[in-house]
């Protein structure tokens, strides 16, 4: 197994400064959290633009381009709800460091961004959710085969699917917890690759608490099997524990100063 | 079912390492296959083959070896002899008259044989230290600097010396071994301690450690095995460094090698066992990932070198 990928998630329209920087094309704000998230070992950037309805393409290709002129065209997962910006986005990708994502597919409306993704030779996360979130694993499962059956009809790799369980909040949504895990367990024993917005789970918490939560999460879903997370790798207490399940898993070898790399 | 061969072919490689200058320089690593798997993927840069003599020149060649440097009076000399045997890659200059524990010969004398040396042959060049950690950190520092320019080994950077062994290959911009005693976590670290301390991770070459075959060969095998894996299939940017794996000093003092000939008769000819112990233990290893062995006997050279050219 290969190492549990991080993909960053804090270039997010949800940021206001992000969000305003978006809007601006200032690159400076984009830039410093690119490098942060980075620094804290973010194997890929979420370029998340929201809806962008009116000038998506022209703005996912300028994120695109800056960032990875700036960092060694570093993988990037194209977040939005405009298709064209998507389209607009891998337009000007290069793949030297790894394929895009496209985030995301699920298995109602946005089912043909799997389409999208085999046509351009990306990978695609797959949201096993339809309208509204699912009421318990075999619906979720029955979402999964639908979209893995759709992405390989269409000539994509199952490894380039990453099957999202959709994490749920805990205040209000405990007693969904295991489920979520569960269901991880049945990617894995499929093959298939998952990943999702993990710290979900600790929305609505006090802000000292979401790391402690968010990293044992990780630690039982990664048991699990999970593959990937999207997540916020400046939380150091989450990629501590990402690093050491990586060890305790095998996924990569240990060594003293393992944290540090 | 057509049966459709899947490509052995990696997304990662081992960085590509030049050690030495000029026409003589040699590369070592660069593959994204599994050792010798040139049929998934061209491995631009075969292995290379070393041969080893050291500071106390004749006296401590085995006689079957002696015969090959007839008439040579100095380790200049038999330096000058060495780099025109058949299949001689890089030389490599073993400093065990420093040994504390032996001879204990000084720094500066030692220092001189490396200068002479280096002064007489133009094939890239390993410094091998003494057996002590310490006294390897002035010997190295010091080879580091008569060898400015020459972009030579120094064998090794180990856990008790490192940042000074790598401080002298950075200031010098010499390439630094690093060597961990069969000991894969151990192997990972030092890459890790040397990057931080600034050494270029493209200027590290590993030495994993070896033994002759039988003497826990088995662990050393499992071990290389384990970082090539980790190295490919896992891309750990820590591992990808080439190994260069010095054999002759292994296998030329277990006792099936040296055991003369009228004490064990039923083992017979001392040389020819020398030499297939040699010849086997750098083979194992060669297929286990090392990207260079260092060899003593100019048959094994020639005949490892000749596999190699073979194979790729």
């Amino acid at each position: 197994m290969g190492k549990f990928v991080v993909i960053g998630e804090r270039l997010s329209v949800t940021a206001p400064i992000i969000n305003k920087a978006f809007t601006e094309r200032d690159p400076e704000p984009i830039l410093k959290r690119a490098k942060q998230q980075l620094d804290a070992g973010a194997v890929y950037l979420d370029v998340n633009i929201g809806p962008a309805q009116s000038d998506g393409a022209d703005l996912m290709k300028w994120a695109v381009q800056l960032l990875q002129s700036e960092f060694d065209n570093v993988p990037l997962a194209l977040d939005t709800s405009n298709k064209a910006a998507i389209e607009a986005g891998m337009s000007v990708y290069n793949r030297a460091k790894g394929k895009p994502i496209i985030n995301s597919a699920d298995a109602a409306g946005r089912i043909e961004y799997l389409d999208l993704a085999a046509a351009n030779d990306a990978i695609c996360i797959a949201l096993c959710n339809g309208e509204g979130i699912a009421k318990d694993n075999d619906e979720r499962m029955m979402y999964c085969q639908t979209l893995l059956e759709r992405g390989l009809e269409q000539g994509m790799e199952a490894e380039d699917i990453w099957f999202d369980p959709l994490f749920l909040v805990v205040k209000g949504m405990q007693d969904k917890q295991m489920q979520i895990l569960e269901c991880i367990k049945m990617f894995s024993d499929m093959g298939l690759n998952s990943t999702g917005g993990l710290s979900n789970n600790s929305n609505g918490m006090p802000k000292h608490i979401r790391p402690i939560m968010d990293s044992a999460l990780v630690a039982m879903a990664m048991m699990q099997g999970l593959t990937s997370a999207i997540v916020n790798p400046n939380d150091l207490r989450l990629m501590e524990t990402i690093k050491s399940c990586d060890i305790l898993k095998g996924n990569t070898l240990y060594a003293d100063s393992y944290l540090e790399i | 079912m057509p049966f459709t061969a899947k490509s052995g072919k990696f997304n990662a490689s081992i960085r590509s390492l030049t050690i030495g200058i000029g026409d003589k320089a040699i590369t070592l690593g660069g593959e994204c296959v599994l050792p010798f798997y040139s049929f998934d993927a061209a491995i631009e840069n075969a292995p290379k083959v070393g041969i080893e003599i050291t500071d106390c020149g004749m006296a401590a060649e085995p006689e079957s070896v002696q015969k090959y440097y007839e008439g040579c009076t100095s380790v200049t000399d038999m330096a000058k002899r060495a780099a025109e045997f058949d299949g001689v890659d890089f030389l490599s200059l073993r400093l065990e008259g420093g040994d504390p524990n032996g001879l204990n010969k000084s720094i500066e004398e030692l220092i001189r044989i490396v200068k002479d040396v280096a002064a007489a042959v133009d094939l890239p060049l390993v410094v091998c230290g003494c057996k002590s950690e310490k006294k390897d950190e002035e010997l190295l520092s010091k080879a580091a600097e008569v060898l400015n320019g020459k972009n030579a080994l120094l064998l090794a950077a180990k856990e008790e010396n490192y940042k000074t062994v790598g401080a002298a290959g950075l200031a010098c911009k010499q390439v630094v071994g690093a060597e961990s005693s069969v000991d894969i976590n151990l192997a990972k670290q030092l890459n890790v301690l040397l990057t931080q301390s600034g050494v270029d991770p493209q200027a590290i070459a590993m030495n994993i450690g070896s033994a002759a075959a039988g003497y826990g060969f088995e662990y050393v095998i499992s071990t290389m095995d384990r970082i090539k894996a980790a190295a490919l299939s896992q891309g750990d940017a820590a591992l990808q460094m080439p190994i260069i794996t010095p054999v002759a000093c292994e296998v030329w003092s277990v006792k099936e090698v040296i055991a003369s000939e009228s004490d064990i008769p039923e083992w017979g000819s001392a040389k020819e066992r020398g030499i297939d112990m040699e010849v086997e233990t750098a083979t194992a290893v060669l297929f286990s990932g090392s990207d260079a062995v260092i060899l003593k006997h100019p048959e094994s050279v020639a005949t490892i070198s000749k596999l190699i050219k073979e194979l790729v």
